[in-house]
């Protein structure tokens, strides 16, 4: 006991460990910031495109919407990782952040638009018949009466998704970043088994820390969406 | 000559090989109010719901006075085509008094003030003042369907269409509704509806068409379809429902 208490000690009494932690934490909040970013605004293209009305011009975006997202959706996180540092990307000196970060994107950007997609499809289409047999536009239709409504079923699944995604990123340090996760292994390597637990629990109150300050938000406007759904 | 609202010429609609209209050749005069009967799955509602194009036609023409309806020109049309729905389709996200202006405000026939009156002299006249700022869904079905009936109203449409309009209520607000339709109808709004309520249909109807497999075999003023009905099918049907 005294040794962990001595450990937990040395961890935070040690400027390059703690510097150690916090650049790794930085480094794993800046690749997610950024890759959920990506994602929410290329996963709306895609939804938005899966969602459209069928005509021509659609057959083609939409199919190479269904590619995209089978794709991704289809293989390991980790190998797109790979794919994108070592053979897309396999560019000396280009820089790794980034690589992570559209990495990490892309693949989010499907999930994102399947969450959309199907948050966009639960709405009742009494609801899109209404407004059209008023004599609006599609276009307004879908502004004031299925997206408002849409948002309340995606909300949800979208903070899920983010969490999704700040996790995951633990993996770059597969491909040498120094990330969170990347910095707790790096702490207590090159010791013995007992030096891996404290800078490891650390890193995951870290993360713990972020997941829940999100799932917190997320309710919070959750329930402030809710408005329209109460009885009296 | 009476004024034309609608004519429809050779109607045809398919959802893939199932062919739900065969055929429909249609004209509705100014001030008509015709009530539309057949058996579940006789096109009845696919027929109503092809004039404002909730429902693509497969082929045939519709025609609004003059206008053929067509993808370009629908939206405009439908702003003189009010329906009401089984389901009422009250917009869950906009109080009662929003789903009233919503449509006239923003396609500019009103301003929001005048909208906003005429929508609080109609909520008042249904009795449902109250209602102006809630949410539907704290609303009973008589009463979004009488607000769904007023918000088409809000339009001044030349002609409304009624979809089942009571099918989904149960017995109690089924009453409140018919006297708002015709309440309506008195006021000489021309008029197409499906239902299954017969004595409602007797008692408003200038006109009964009747749908077989996708094509009207009968149609008439309501004392001669319902006492004397030509067609045997229109016979077995009446024997059925009264």
């Amino acid at each position: 006991m005294d040794d962990f208490f001595n450990k937990v000690v040395e961890l935070f009494t040690t400027p390059e460990y703690i510097e150690s932690l916090l650049h790794g934490f930085v480094l794993t909040m800046q690749i997610s910031f950024f890759a959920i970013i990506i994602g929410l605004l290329l996963g709306t293209i895609i939804a938005l495109i899966d969602t459209a009305k069928k005509s021509k011009w659609m057959i083609l975006p939409k199919f190479i919407c269904k590619v995209y997202t089978t794709i991704i959706r289809g293989t390991p996180m980790a190998l797109q990782l790979f794919i994108m540092f070592f053979v897309i990307f396999a560019i000396r000196g280009f820089p790794q952040v980034i690589i992570a970060v559209l990495a990490f994107g892309f693949n989010s950007a499907a999930y994102v638009a399947e969450v959309i997609r199907s948050g966009i499809q639960s709405v009742d289409s009494g609801q899109t018949e209404a407004g059209l047999a008023l004599g609006l536009s599609r276009f307004t239709v879908f502004r004031k009466i299925v997206a408002p409504q849409a948002i309340k079923n995606i909300i949800p699944a979208l903070g899920n998704e983010i969490i999704t995604v700040i996790k995951e990123t633990a993996i770059v340090s597969m491909v040498g970043l120094y990330d969170l996760n990347m910095a707790a292994k790096d702490i207590g390597s090159g010791q013995n088994m007992a030096s891996y637990i404290v800078p490891m629990f650390t890193a995951a109150l870290f993360y713990l820390a972020v997941v829940y300050l999100i799932t917190f938000i997320i309710k919070r406007i959750e329930k402030h969406l809710r408005k329209s759904d109460s009885r009296g | 000559m009476e004024e034309k609202i609608i004519r429809i010429k050779n109607l045809k609609k398919e959802f893939g090989k199932n062919k739900v209209l065969r055929g429909i050749d249609f004209e509705l005069n100014k001030g008509e109010k015709v009530v539309i009967l057949g058996a579940s799955g006789s096109g009845k509602s696919t027929f109503l719901r092809c004039i404002n194009r909730m429902e693509e036609p497969t082929s045939g023409e519709i025609y609004f006075g003059d206008t053929l309806i067509t993808d370009k020109n629908i939206q405009k049309m439908r702003q003189n085509i009010g329906m009401v729905f089984q389901h009422f389709n009250l917009i869950n996200n906009l109080t009662v008094m929003q789903n009233l202006i919503l449509a006239p405000v923003k396609l500019k026939l009103m301003d929001e003030e005048t909208a906003e009156k005429r929508a609080r002299g109609l909520l008042k006249h249904i009795g449902l003042l109250s209602k102006a700022d809630a949410f539907p869904a704290s609303l009973s079905g008589g009463q979004k369907q009488r607000v769904a009936i007023i918000r088409a109203m809000m339009m001044s449409p030349k002609v409304l269409l009624f979809d089942e309009p009571t099918s989904a209520l149960d017995p109690e607000s089924i009453g409140d509704v018919l006297s708002l339709i015709r309440e309506v109808a008195e006021a000489g709004m021309t008029i197409m509806i499906v239902t299954h309520e017969m004595n409602f249909a007797k008692e408003i109807a200038t006109r009964v068409i009747f749908l077989d497999q996708g094509k009207i075999i009968e149609e008439g003023k309501p004392r001669e379809f319902f006492e004397q009905p030509k067609t045997p099918r229109v016979r077995e049907f009446l024997e059925k429902v009264l």
